[in-house]
Order: C-alpha cells, then sequence, then structure tokens
C-alpha cells in the first residue's frame, strides 16, 4: 500500500484544474458582479452597490414565496418517489423474473430528456386535448383545470418528477436488497416472521444508508430542478409554481445581471448549507 | 392459493407500472401522427391510420438534420473529455492514498449539486470573452464539468474491482505505470467506462438550460429545437411530439441495449456511496 | 512523469481544440448575416421564402429562432453585451426602447423605401425619441370577432361598447351547448395581460402615468379590470388555461360566438380544413368604453444592431422583409396557427388579398387607430407584472382592487431600478 501513497496528484491534476477552472471561476465572478446594480439594457450606468442587491432580494415577497416552491416540490417529489421506489422494490426483490421483465421499460423515463417528458405530460394534463380529465370524467369525476390551478399545478409537477424518477429509487433499492445476503430474509421466515414484520425490521433497516444515500441525491436534484418547470407550467398560474431558480432565470432574462448573480449566490449558499447538513448525516450514518 | 394470489398481485402491479411507464409515451408518440384536429376529437383516438405531416415539417421545413448533428457532436465530446479526465483522475483515487483523498472526492461530487442557473451568467461572459459563445467547444466545456464528478466517481468503483495483481505482473514486466494503466487496467475496466460514457453522452444529450442561453444558430441542440415549438401562439403539439420522439429514438436504443449495464452503473453510485 | 503530464495536456487540447463548431462568422463566399427570429409559424414562412432573397442578393441569411421570451432574453444578452451574434433582429415592438441604444438608426435604409405605403402606425412601432430605429414587418392589432350567423339569427346588432359586449355575452352564453358567450385568455398566458390592460385602457386607465409612474390603482383602472373579469363570466369553462392558440381554437370549433384576438390569429379561422366556422366569422373595430376605442398594436419589426459589420447585407435584408413581394406572399401563405400580414396599405389591399383574407379592412381599420403600450426601456418586466397581476385577477386569486395594487407596487419596484 506504502508503495502507492505517492504519485497519485499528476493523475488528479488535470480533472481538478479543470473543475476549478469551469466551476470555480465562474462561481467567483459570480459574486463580484452581484455586487454591481448592472441592468443590460443600460451598460453605460452600471455601477458598485455593495450588498444592495441582496437587500433588495431579502426585502422580496417573491423571493420568500418561490424558496417555498423549491421546498415543497423537492419534499412532495422525493417522498413520493421513495415511498414509491421501495414498495415497487421490495414487492419485485423476490420476482426476479417479473423484474427482468419490467426493467427495460422502467428505465425509459430515466434517460428521456426531461423536455421531452414535459411534452408529454403537458399534452396529458391538456384540460381539452388531455386523455386524464377526458378518463376521469369517464369514471364521473369533473377534471380540473390541472396546469391553472395553483395546487394542481404543482401536483402535475411532482406527479412527471416522479414518472421519471420513481424507477431511479426502485433500481437503487432493488439493487440494494438484492445484494444483501439471502439468509437474513430465510432466517426471518424460518423465524415465523410475517412479511410486514420481515420488511420493518430485517429490510429497512438494512436499507437504512442506500435510502439516506438515495434521497440526498434526488433532494439535491429536485431542488434544481428547472427544465421541466419550463416546460409544463412555466412557473404559472401567475407564479404559483415559480421555484427560485425559475425566478432567477426571469431575473436573468431581463437583463438584470447584478441582481441574478446576487439570487445565484444565496442559492449556493442554501445549497452549501444542505451540503454541509448532508455530510453530518453521512457520516452519521456509517458510523451506525 | 396464497401463493397464487400473491402471483397474480404482482402480476398486476408489473401491468400497472407498464400502464403508468407506457401510456404518456404512447399518447405522444400517437400525438406525433394525428392532425391537429384529430388530437382534439372525443373520445381519444389512441389508435390512427398515421399521417406524417408533423414529421415532415420537423425534418424539412427546420434544419432538423442540423440540429441532431450538433446534439450528437456536442454529445460525443463531451463524452470523450469526461471520460478523459475522468478516467485519469478516478485512477489516481483508486491507485493511491494521499492525505486528504476522501475530502477531494466528497468536494469533487459536491460541484455536481451546485444549481445550474447560479453558473449560467458568468459562464456566459467568460465565453464571451473566449470568443466561445455558440460554438460546441463552449457547450461541451460546460456539460464536461457536469458529468466530470460522476464520472469519476462511477470509475473508481470500476478501477476498483480491477486487481490489483495483473498490473503488478505488468510492473514485474517492465511497464511503465502509464503503460501499465493503458494497456492493462483500461481493457479490464471496458464494460464499467461504456456504462460511464452513456452516462455523460445523455447528460449532454439532455441538457437543456445551457444550451438554451448559450446555442445559437450553430450549435442549437434539440431539446431546445423542441422548447421552440412552444410558440407565442400556443405550443405546437403535433409537432412538438414529432421532434420529441425523434428527439428519444437515440436515448431508447442506448437504454435499452445496454440496460443491464445501466442499470449497474446506476445503482454503483448510490450502493457504494 | 513527462507521460502523464504529455496525457493530461493531449486531453485538455483535445477538448479545447478538438471539436470546434463552426466559426462564429464563416468566411464563405458572399457575405453572412445571422438573423434573430421568432420560433414557430412566422419561422416556417420565413425559411419557406428565403431562399428567393438569398438568390438575388448572394446574402446567405442564418436564422436562429427562439420562442417568444427566451427571443428577448437572446437578442438583450447579444446587443448589450460584446458577444455581437446578430446582424439583424425581429422584435416586438414593445421591446424597441429597451434596445434602441443597440440598434442602428434606419434613416439612410428608409431613403430607398417608399414608406408612404406603410399603415403610419405601423412605422411608429419602431420609432423611439424620435429616431427610427425598426421598420414594421408583421401589422399586428387586436380584432374583434363575431359569429355573422349567430348575430344575424337572433337579429343582434354588433356590439359597439363593451356593455354592448358583456350583454350579448351573457344572452349568448350556453355551457349546456357547450357554446360560449366570448372567449379570450385568463390565468397565466401573457394575453391576459394585455387583454386587462385593453379593457383599463378603454375605461381610461393605465398601468403608467403620463410621467411614466405607475398608476395601476386609479377607479379608471379598477372599472376597466373589473369590466375583464366580468366578460370572463361568459367564457369557456376551461378558459383558465388559455393561451392564444387555445382563443383560435374554441373560435373553429364554433365553441364562442364573440372573441377578442390577434389578427394574427385569424388566418386559420378561415381556413375550411381548420375550422368549421370559415366564412361566417364578422371581424369588427374593437368596441370602446367611456374613455375611448383602443385596439393595442403589437407589430412585429425588424432592426439592425449598431454593431453589425454587414451593414449593407442587413439593410438590404430589411428592405426585403418589409417589401411588398415578400409581404404578399406572406400574407397568402396558408397558415395553421398564425400569420404574418403585411404592413403595406398596398398589400392590404390587394385584392388577392382581401379574398384570402376576409378580415383584411378590419385589420386596417384598427391598426390605423391602434394604441401602443407605453414606450419605455422597462416595458418587458412591466409586461411580465401585468401578466402575474392579470393571472391571479383573471382566475379570482384575488381581488381586483388587490390584485391592482400589488400591480403598482411591482410597477414601482421596477420603475425604481
Amino acid at each position: 500500500m506504502v508503495r502507492y501513497a505517492r504519485g497519485g496528484l499528476p493523475w488528479l491534476a488535470p480533472g481538478i484544474a479543470f473543475l476549478l477552472l469551469i466551476d470555480l471561476f465562474p462561481l467567483a465572478y459570480a459574486v463580484v458582479i452581484s455586487l454591481y446594480s448592472w441592468w443590460l439594457v443600460r451598460p453605460s450606468e452600471t455601477h458598485l452597490i455593495g450588498l444592495g442587491n441582496y437587500v433588495g432580494l431579502v426585502t422580496d415577497p417573491q423571493v420568500a414565496h418561490d424558496t417555498a416552491v423549491s421546498a415543497v416540490f423537492m419534499a412532495g417529489a422525493v417522498s413520493l418517489e421513495l415511498v414509491a421506489g421501495l414498495f415497487l422494490a421490495v414487492v419485485f426483490a423476490q420476482r426476479a423474473r417479473v423484474f427482468d421483465l419490467v426493467r427495460p421499460v422502467i428505465l425509459l423515463p430515466l434517460f428521456i430528456t426531461p423536455v421531452v417528458s414535459g411534452t408529454m405530460w403537458r399534452l396529458m394534463f391538456h384540460p381539452d386535448l388531455g386523455i386524464v380529465n377526458y378518463y376521469l370524467r369517464r369514471i364521473g369525476i369533473a377534471g380540473p383545470p390541472w396546469l391553472s390551478d395553483p395546487g394542481l399545478a404543482m401536483v402535475a409537477l411532482i406527479l412527471l418528477d416522479a414518472w421519471r424518477t420513481i424507477p431511479f429509487m426502485f433500481l437503487v433499492l432493488h439493487a440494494g436488497i438484492v445484494s444483501q445476503p439471502h439468509e437474513f430474509f430465510e432466517a426471518a421466515m424460518v423465524d415465523g416472521a410475517g412479511a410486514w414484520q420481515t420488511f420493518w425490521h430485517i429490510t429497512l433497516p438494512l436499507l437504512r444508508y442506500i435510502m439516506v444515500v438515495a434521497v440526498l441525491i434526488r433532494a439535491m436534484d429536485a431542488f434544481r430542478e428547472f427544465d421541466i418547470f419550463y416546460v409544463l407550467t412555466s412557473g404559472g398560474p401567475g407564479t404559483a409554481t415559480e421555484t427560485i431558480q425559475m425566478l432567477n432565470y426571469r431575473i436573468f432574462g431581463f437583463g438584470r445581471v447584478g441582481l441574478a448573480s446576487a439570487l445565484s449566490t444565496l442559492t449556493l449558499v442554501l445549497v452549501a448549507a444542505m451540503s454541509l447538513a448532508l455530510l453530518r448525516l453521512l457520516a452519521r450514518e456509517r458510523a451506525a | 392459493m396464497k401463493r397464487g394470489v400473491r402471483a397474480a398481485g404482482t402480476a398486476l402491479l408489473a401491468a400497472a407500472v407498464l400502464v403508468w411507464t407506457l401510456v404518456p409515451l404512447f399518447w405522444m408518440l400517437s400525438a406525433s401522427v394525428k392532425t391537429e384536429l384529430q388530437l382534439y376529437l372525443r373520445p381519444p383516438r389512441w389508435f390512427v391510420p398515421p399521417v406524417w405531416d408533423s414529421y415532415r415539417q420537423v425534418l424539412f421545413e427546420v434544419p432538423f438534420a442540423q440540429y441532431f448533428a450538433n446534439s450528437l457532436a456536442v454529445a460525443a465530446g463531451t463524452t470523450v473529455g469526461a471520460m478523459g479526465l475522468g478516467a485519469l483522475a478516478a485512477y489516481g483515487f483508486s491507485r493511491f492514498a494521499f492525505k486528504g483523498a476522501a475530502t477531494i472526492r466528497f468536494l469533487i461530487l459536491m460541484t455536481r449539486m451546485v444549481p445550474r442557473i447560479a453558473l449560467v451568467v458568468p459562464y456566459f461572459l467568460m465565453m464571451l470573452r473566449l470568443g466561445l459563445l455558440d460554438t460546441y467547444t463552449g457547450l461541451i466545456l460546460a456539460y464536461v464539468s457536469f458529468a466530470l464528478p460522476f464520472t469519476i466517481w462511477l470509475m473508481i468503483g470500476f478501477f476498483d474491482e480491477v486487481p490489483r495483481d495483473v498490473e503488478e505482473a505488468a510492473f514485474v514486466d517492465g511497464c511503465s505505470r502509464y503503460r501499465a494503466f493503458r494497456d492493462v487496467v483500461l481493457p479490464l475496466a471496458a464494460p464499467g467506462l461504456v456504462v460511464t460514457g452513456i452516462f455523460a453522452f445523455l447528460l449532454s444529450w439532455n441538457e437543456f438550460l445551457f444550451a438554451l442561453i448559450l446555442s445559437g444558430v450553430h450549435s442549437k441542440t434539440l431539446p431546445v429545437v423542441i422548447a421552440g415549438f412552444n410558440t407565442d401562439v400556443g405550443p405546437l403539439y403535433n409537432e412538438m411530439s414529432a421532434a420529441a420522439v425523434l428527439v428519444m429514438i437515440p436515448t431508447v436504443i442506448l437504454t435499452l441495449a445496454l440496460q443491464r449495464h445501466v442499470v449497474r452503473g446506476l445503482t454503483l453510485g448510490a450502493v457504494k456511496g | 512523469m513527462n507521460i502523464r503530464v504529455r496525457i493530461a495536456c493531449m486531453v485538455l487540447a483535445a477538448i479545447l481544440i478538438g471539436p470546434v463548431g463552426g466559426a462564429p462568422v464563416a468566411a464563405a463566399p458572399g457575405e453572412t448575416i445571422s438573423l434573430a427570429f421568432l420560433a414557430g409559424y412566422k419561422e416556417d414562412v420565413l425559411r419557406a421564402n428565403i431562399s428567393k432573397f438569398e438568390q438575388s442578393t448572394g446574402v446567405h441569411v442564418q436564422i436562429d429562432a427562439s420562442p417568444y421570451d427566451d427571443l428577448y432574453k437572446k437578442t438583450l444578452l447579444s446587443l448589450s453585451t460584446s458577444a455581437n451574434r446578430y446582424d439583424v433582429l425581429f422584435m416586438d415592438e414593445p421591446w424597441v426602447p429597451a434596445l434602441a441604444d443597440f440598434l442602428a438608426p434606419l434613416d439612410d435604409v428608409t431613403k430607398q423605401i417608399d414608406l408612404g405605403d406603410f399603415v403610419p402606425s405601423t412605422v411608429a412601432a419602431g420609432r423611439y425619441r424620435g429616431k427610427l430605429y425598426a421598420l414594421p414587418v408583421d401589422p399586428n392589432v387586436q380584432l374583434f370577432i363575431y359569429r355573422k350567423d349567430v348575430f344575424q339569427q337572433r337579429g343582434l346588432k354588433v356590439p359597439d361598447t363593451w356593455d354592448d359586449v358583456l350583454r350579448d355575452a351573457q344572452m349568448l352564453n350556453d355551457p349546456a351547448k357547450g357554446v360560449a358567450g366570448i372567449v379570450t385568455t385568463a390565468g397565466s398566458d401573457q394575453q391576459t395581460g394585455l387583454y386587462m390592460l385593453l379593457l383599463m385602457w378603454s375605461y381610461g386607465g393605465d398601468v403608467l402615468d403620463k410621467n411614466d409612474r405607475p398608476s395601476a390603482e386609479t377607479p379608471e383602472a379598477r372599472r376597466g379590470a373589473g369590466e375583464f373579469v366580468q366578460l370572463l363570466k361568459y367564457a369557456p369553462p376551461s378558459v383558465q388555461s388559455y393561451s392564444f392558440a387555445d382563443v383560435n381554437k374554441a373560435v373553429q370549433l364554433g365553441k364562442a360566438v364573440m372573441a377578442i384576438q390577434w389578427a394574427s390569429g385569424a388566418r386559420p379561422m378561415e381556413d375550411p380544413a381548420n375550422s368549421t366556422v370559415a366564412g361566417k366569422l364578422g371581424y369588427a373595430l374593437m368596441p370602446k368604453g367611456p374613455a375611448g376605442r383602443d385596439p393595442m398594436r403589437g407589430v412585429w419589426t425588424i432592426g439592425v444592431a449598431a454593431k453589425t459589420s454587414h451593414k449593407d447585407a442587413a439593410a438590404k435584408f430589411v428592405q426585403w422583409i418589409t417589401g411588398k413581394e415578400f409581404g404578399t406572399t406572406a400574407a397568402l401563405y396558408p397558415a395553421t396557427s398564425s400569420a404574418i400580414h403585411s404592413p403595406r396599405v398596398s398589400v392590404l389591399q390587394d385584392p388577392k388579398v382581401d379574398a384570402a383574407l376576409p378580415y383584411a379592412p378590419a385589420l386596417l381599420a384598427n391598426l390605423k387607430i391602434a394604441r401602443s403600450r407605453t414606450r419605455v426601456p422597462q416595458w418587458p418586466d412591466i409586461q411580465e407584472a401585468l401578466r402575474q397581476a392579470a393571472a391571479k385577477i383573471s382566475t379570482g386569486a384575488i381581488s381586483v382592487p388587490d390584485g391592482l395594487k400589488e400591480l403598482d407596487a411591482s410597477l414601482g419596484r421596477i420603475m425604481a431600478k
């Protein structure tokens, strides 16, 4: 082992240098820009305003609203995906043949271009063109105008996200269960434990670490989701489903570069805080 | 008896999963071969004699082939770049122990969490200075940086699986470390590398936000083209569906052809942490 | 060690130099200009005809088409930085004040064009602070559309005031038969904000006053917005999710007796293959309110980047796309979703065009009296604030006075920046 201890750095250097250059430099630049009042329409009026942009953002009710929207989406989507993914993983764990049959299909939503998935679901939820409302009406439910009701638009977004990423949860958790030695489950069965008890006392504790990792990956992805919002609701109705990412894009779109960079920086601080919490949680799980 | 019920339950669930997954896909597919009026017909028609107008419009009235080539070139460039840089770094992590390795590894993974919108403005200005706006290179550089963290992460796992004895044997034969890496380790880890490459490819193929802002006539990629069918007078659903189906084809082929490996790559990252 | 460094360099070099795309300005034989354009139907019409321009001038046109919102972003970003991506720009008229600083005044170009042939209000769309920065390509104005057959059958006169419209809408609204009294948009679509503003104007209100100060909270503005909400009572049940295209669909499928729609949407309504009411529609002057008759103008214009290095080629393109030939071809091009018309009186009064477009006289009449949105560089921001407020007001999420109060506050923030 000692033999290998030196000489690792040259191998890492190109990759790390690349990340520093392409990721870190723009980030640092964004922080600098965020201290300026800079409107692209009037470039000659650009001037340093210190924390002015930040003050404006913190006092803007829209920012608070959009942060809440991001949080609701993250919580709703990830919990739905976890429950559904776990359920499917447990059911299919002992049915290798059925799983092999389902697998190719279930992989598809995961890799289909998000913009394309958004398009599909927009067609389905359309009040007149959509099949969702048509079939709801057939079973006697008056279909609501999905994308124009603030609450339901969020539900639609969560359903779309679930469609795309339940497969991820399912496959990861399935792999987690399958990689456990069979004896655990068999011993439990011999002991006469019911399916529910086996799940609660054996499966769940064994999957804990994997679940935490999977949830964290998904939560971070959900927080920065942009594409499906852009295609399915564009933040609407009004700004009911506008997330921090959408707001940032909107501000940037009007050429308010300083303000947009300040929002980027705030978002980064938020993500860094979440990452730190993540780090702690992972370390604790690993120790356990 | 009980077994029979459970088997039936599982089959039912499997069927439900298939329906849930395939219905949106199929509805879009059918929208792509309908006329606009057929789309509005109630009850909905699932099967219609196909009308290819939407495809004709997408393929011939906009330079779709050019956009397709753009997407392909950018995705290929991203794959090559991410794999090259990623393989080197992953090998470094896999074969050398040094102070702070775990921290660096973690920090690299963290860059994956950065919301991309936060990068897009400064990145735009940076590419502007470098004269790389609306070029493949401008997009590729961004995508490589997105793909690199998980590329490294996955590849570490694949290199770890290559036994060290094999390399040791090569050293004994007088190979340099680089030659051992190139001639012995890489071929052995090849299946895993293919999976990693697919992930990098699809990341680039699917990316929307940066493409929206950085690309122009010379480099516009397909997700932007699809979003473009959402016009100021409302979405052109038929054309949008047709374009979406065309964009989906390579994705579906790649995913289905390599499904076993893809599942492995997908789960490796999370399971091994 | 050396080898390692070499691999690293090679990989980096491969990424940096390897698959470089087309160089930003290709030095092809003949000149190439780059055009920022609107994605979708108008793009199709342009692409179908661009070869005529390219063949006659030898200038190659690269079309970069984007959806509405992204087009403004990309245009602004390109013009205001040194990006210089576009030589020629297709702009919605409210963008002109924001972009004027980066556009080349077109006085030289207009010397070679017969400006007398253009509907005067369309030329005003490209003017800002006394200078002409853009020329009209596609004159658009809101039209009042009604079912001639239904009005005749019921013995009704064509409404002249908003109160007439409200009364007729109530009378003709028949949800049981799936026929609405009137159709427009409500909810998130940006058209909703513009329709609300149209009503506000008719009642004497506006979003900004004469000194460009926020004025959304005046009694006049409130009455106008209130009237708009009243009209929506007799709109189709799912109107809150309607966009421009849905308004068209409702009319084309005979599901509404009256409609307010931009003229660009009228062409497919007269297409028998896609419309069950082709030939049955009447087009009138926009109804008036106590303060007057104010159909909203929304002209698509063409301008040239101040920094372009292809001034002559760009000027040629401007001449061509505003010209009579392209205007006639575009106006006659069979449209499935929306159309490009011509700002030229000679085209709009061409018998061939009038035969194909029964609404051409109404387009011209409304255009002549059309009113423009306030010409301030902040207008794109304002229109977004208006969209948000109108979305909340039209869906009943907020009352008219509260919605306008919020709007006024947003306007204050926008104008202060």
